[in-house]
Order: structure tokens, then sequence, then C-alpha cells
């Protein structure tokens, strides 16, 4: 059946979404991000994922005194450093009990914050004094990008297997670094992200997103169609990202970025405003019951 | 010498809340005061519309609806002025209203973007007379349409089919967003003769009925004699199982012209 109105993709309590952050815990985390009010790479990701589940979260928020709507679920992962354990891999970096399910609803997410603290956003939003956090950065160790996309896959397969009419599920990863564990178990890095790009529902397959970070002030590339002059690891990164969809497409326009035909969901030397920007523009659907 | 006619307004509202949600969960809102002929105080009618994602719309489009229809003097004036200073005064009503948030994320969407909803407000004047006539005032894409022997002669607002589904105008809770409400609100007027309907509804049927007008489908003419809450239950479910309308609450209110007197506000849910 085709329906005769216009219809954009939402999420729904029926059709929820699903958002997987990838996180680089690697060593070079921990350099101080350039025009980034003296914060390290580590500390400007923890800034830009606690602001996106907190809009997450704040998109949930239907009825006064009433709880969350499950709109989301969400799942978040480190890589390199594990605070669990100490040691170098890929564990949840979701808080408490939360991280055994990798990929949990909002709302419990929403209900199990680390702590609440008074904290400007990259925004600058005048009003807000209470940001809960529920990601704390992290670093030390290489870079074991392809664990990290082995382990989000078989979680993110097992998502969509339980909600085959939702969008497909939104995986952004955040990096500085260049790859270390590739290949792991016999599949380099680009094997591993098309697997991760293969998990779909019925609307379509995973959207693979890449954010790499430059330390360093440098020229930011965002959403391009190729990437004929940028350096490494830009090529790498680019090709596992995944074609823009037509509603991230209409959100990054909507932003005053200008796209060519064939964009993908990859931003080279981003600063920590680009990052919240390029978070924003990879996650905002509406959200609509029925 | 002929009879004098007398007209009055029949009325009735029908509502279905989206597929999947409970009643309670209904965001629109709807009502009627039937005015006073003796004194001249036109009958008055009001939809709205709360957005989807909007902070405790259900209340906004409640605080809308109620003061619309206030007998002591806080309904507004139909012409733009009288709107704006009114939707000014709702802003301050919400604002200081007495709040108690649950949650930070409550606090900051309450803070940050407020509540919004479509507004469609119509008048009847010269009830009891013959040559009664509506004014309506109309901010978003809640749409009335006046129908005449199976016509639509005037809409307000004027949106085609492609219009509906983008991001609507409506009545905003911030006080930032008083110049684009005045900028986008939209006002008409018509005369009525006995047998005239005027249609209210909200986006997802009245996208329905302007596609089925503009493609000459006359299915959209059951909404002028729909009589019962599970007729019209039942065509919405028929319209949405067939593609033909979003799921989305679905709001519609009938005021009939007729010879004789006026029946009362029915919502039938």
């Amino acid at each position: 059946m085709n329906p005769s109105y216009s219809q954009a993709p939402v999420f729904s309590r029926q059709t929820p979404g699903c958002i997987v952050l990838l996180v680089d815990r690697s060593d070079s985390m921990g350099m101080p991000w350039a025009g980034s009010e003296g914060l390290t790479l580590a500390q400007g990701a923890a800034r830009a994922i606690n602001k996106l589940l907190f809009q997450l979260c704040v998109k949930s928020t239907k009825e006064a005194g009433k709880p969350l709507r499950p709109y989301f679920y969400v799942g978040v992962y480190g890589y390199g450093l594990c605070p669990r354990t100490g040691l170098e891999g890929v564990e949840s970096a979701l808080p408490g009990a939360l991280a055994q399910r990798a990929i949990v609803p909002l709302p419990e997410l929403a209900d199990s914050p680390i702590d609440v603290r008074s904290d400007p956003s990259a925004d600058a939003l005048p009003r807000r004094s209470r940001m809960p956090v529920w990601y704390e950065p992290a670093h030390g160790f290489r870079t074991p990008m392809c664990a990290a996309m082995a382990l989000a896959g078989a979680h993110v397969a097992e998502w969509a297997r339980a909600f085959p009419r939702s969008l497909p599920p939104i995986v952004a990863n955040i990096t500085d670094g260049l790859v270390t564990d590739s290949p792991y178990q016999g599949v380099d890095l680009a094997g591993w992200a098309a697997r991760l790009r293969s998990v779909r529902t019925d609307l379509g397959h995973t959207v693979l997103l890449n954010a790499f970070l430059s330390a360093d002030p440098a020229p930011i590339t965002a959403f391009p169609a190729h990437v004929r002059d940028l350096p490494e690891p830009a090529p790498e990164l680019f090709a596992i990202s995944s074609e823009l969809p037509e509603q991230m497409v209409r959100n990054a326009r909507a932003e005053h970025i200008d796209l060519e035909p064939g964009a993908r969901g990859f931003v080279f030397n981003a600063d920590l405003a680009m990052l919240v920007r390029f978070l924003e523009i990879g996650t905002r659907y509406e959200v609509r019951d029925g | 010498m002929a009879d004098r006619v007398t007209t009055a307004v029949e009325l009735v509202a029908f509502a279905v809340a989206k597929a999947g949600s409970a009643d309670a969960e209904w965001e629109d809102g709807t009502g009627y005061d039937p005015g006073d002929p003796r004194t001249g105080r036109p009958a008055r009618l009001v939809v709205a519309d709360g957005a989807t994602e909007a902070y405790d719309a259900a209340h906004w489009v409640g605080q809308l609806v109620d003061a619309f229809l206030a007998p002591d003097g806080r309904a507004p004036a139909l012409d733009p002025a009288g709107l704006d200073a009114w939707f000014g005064r709702q802003q301050q009503v919400w604002a200081g209203a007495p709040r108690a948030f649950a949650t930070v994320f409550e606090e900051h969407k309450f803070l940050e973007s407020g509540s919004f909803a479509t507004f469609l407000g119509c008048e009847v004047h010269g009830l009891g007379g013959p040559e009664p006539r509506w004014v309506a005032a109309a901010l978003g894409d809640t749409v009335l349409f006046h129908v005449r022997d199976g016509r639509v002669l005037a809409q307000v607002p004027d949106l085609a089919a492609e219009d509906f589904g983008v991001t609507p105008d409506g009545v905003s809770t911030q006080p930032g967003q008083r110049a684009r409400m005045r900028g986008a609100l939209r006002t008409r007027d018509g005369a009525l003769r006995v047998g005239d309907c005027l249609l209210l509804a909200t986006d997802a049927l009245a996208e329905w009925v302007v596609r089925a007008v503009r493609d000459g489908d006359a299915r959209w003419r059951e909404l002028t004699s729909v009589d019962h809450p599970q007729v019209f239950r039942d065509l919405v479910d028929r319209l949405r199982a067939a593609g033909d309308v979003r799921n989305d609450d679905v709001t519609l209110l009938r005021a009939h012209v007729t010879p004789t007197e006026a029946g009362v506000l029915v919502i039938c849910r």
C-alpha cells in the first residue's frame, strides 16, 4: 500500500529508533582539543555524547509528570581503555547495571545518570543549570575499532530482529586515530563496517556515521561526497561511512550545510561544535506515535 | 408576506485518537459556544491540534480552547490585532501557571521550546436572522471548509495537499514567536444559508479532504452527514487502512445551518 499523503520517517513507541555511539578511548584522546575551552578530546566527546543523550530525553518527554516515552533505544561503547577492567578492549559505557544489556530503552538510561551537574553546554544554552551525566571520559591504550564494530554489530543485529518495522539503527563512531586491530579475526575494518551496515530492518540498512576529531585547528570537511584531497585516515573512514539517508540530507541542509550528491555521514577534523552538530544531524527524526 | 427565515446551527464533534495510542492521549481539542441571538453574541467554534513533539500539548490545547470559549471577556476579537493580543495573554497565563517539574528534561523542554498547537477559531454572527455570516482565523494546518450543496465554497487556510506534513504554523507558548505568529495568521469570512455546513478538521483529515476535492473523490462528503461516533471511527479506520489518511489524532467539528432550533454540542469519541 502506497500512502497518498506525504510520510516522513518517524520514531514511535511501536517503531522506536536505535542509536549507538562508538567512542574512541585510546591514549591520544587525552590530548587538548584546540578551541574547546581547555577540554581534552575525550572530555569534549563526553560532553557531546551527554548532550545528545539529554536531547533525546527531552524529545521523549511529552506530558507533565509522566515517564519518558520509549521512542529510542541507545547503546554507548568505548574502545581503547576499558575502565571496568583497566585493560585494552571494548565495553559498554552505559552506567551501572545497564552496561550488561548493551542497548537499552532510553527511559531506563534517563533514570540512571552517574551525576547531575552544572555544566555549560556546547551551544551555551543560557538557562540550563543542571545536566545529567551518563558518560564519563576515559583514555588509554590503542584503538581497537574493529572489535568495537564487531561487538556493536552483534547487538545491533539482535535489536533489529526485535524491531523489524523500525527505521534502521544509526551507529555513530567518534575517533581521533588510526585503527590498530585490523584485521580482527581475519576481517579488516572495511569488512567489519560492511557487516555492521548490512544489519537491516524492513526500512533499510544500518547507517554508519564517522566523526574524526582533530586536536589541532584544521579545516573541517563535513559530509563530503569524495575525499580526494584529504590525508589519512580520511579515505578509510569515508569509505566505511554510509551515504546520507534523505532525512539526514534534509537535516544538514536545514543547518545550511551544502551537500553534493552522494554525501556521506563523515566529518573530518571536527571541532566540538561540529561534533555536536554532526550528531544532531545524524539522529534528528520526528517522533510520532501511531 | 413570506415567513421570516430564522437560522440556527446544529453542532457535532467527532474525535479519534491515533491508532496505537490510548483515547486519553488525544492531543487535539475542540469546543463550541452557542452564543446568544437575543444579545447578538455570536456562536463560537474552535479546534486546536497539539504538536507531536511539544511539551504538554494537551494542556496548552485545553487552555486555548477554554479561553477562546470563555464567557467572561477572555475570548479574543477575531481580527489580527485582537488575536495577537490574545495570544500574548495566553502565553502569560501559560508562563505564570504554577508548575513542579518531575524531571530536568521537563524543565528544559518547558523553558527552551515550550508548547505549540495549531489553532482555528470561528464565529457565526447573525444567528436567529436570515443572513448569518462566519468569520474564521487560522494559524496552522487545522482547516475550515464552508460547504454548500456538496461543494467547498471556501477554505481557510488555503492549503494545497502538498502543504500538509511540513512544519506547520501554530500558537507557541514562547513570546519570541509572536511576530512569526502575526505573519502566519489567516482570516476569512463568508455568508451562510440554511443547509450550509462548516467543517473544521485537524490536519490529517483536512489533508484528505483537500486531496479528495482536488481529485473528484466524493467520499469526503460523508463528513457532512456522518451522525454517529462509531460510523466516524469506522470511516477513519478505513481511510487509514487504505493509506488515505495518516495515523494522527483526528478531530472534526461540524456546524450545520438549520432553520430550526439549534442542537447542543456533543463530542463523540
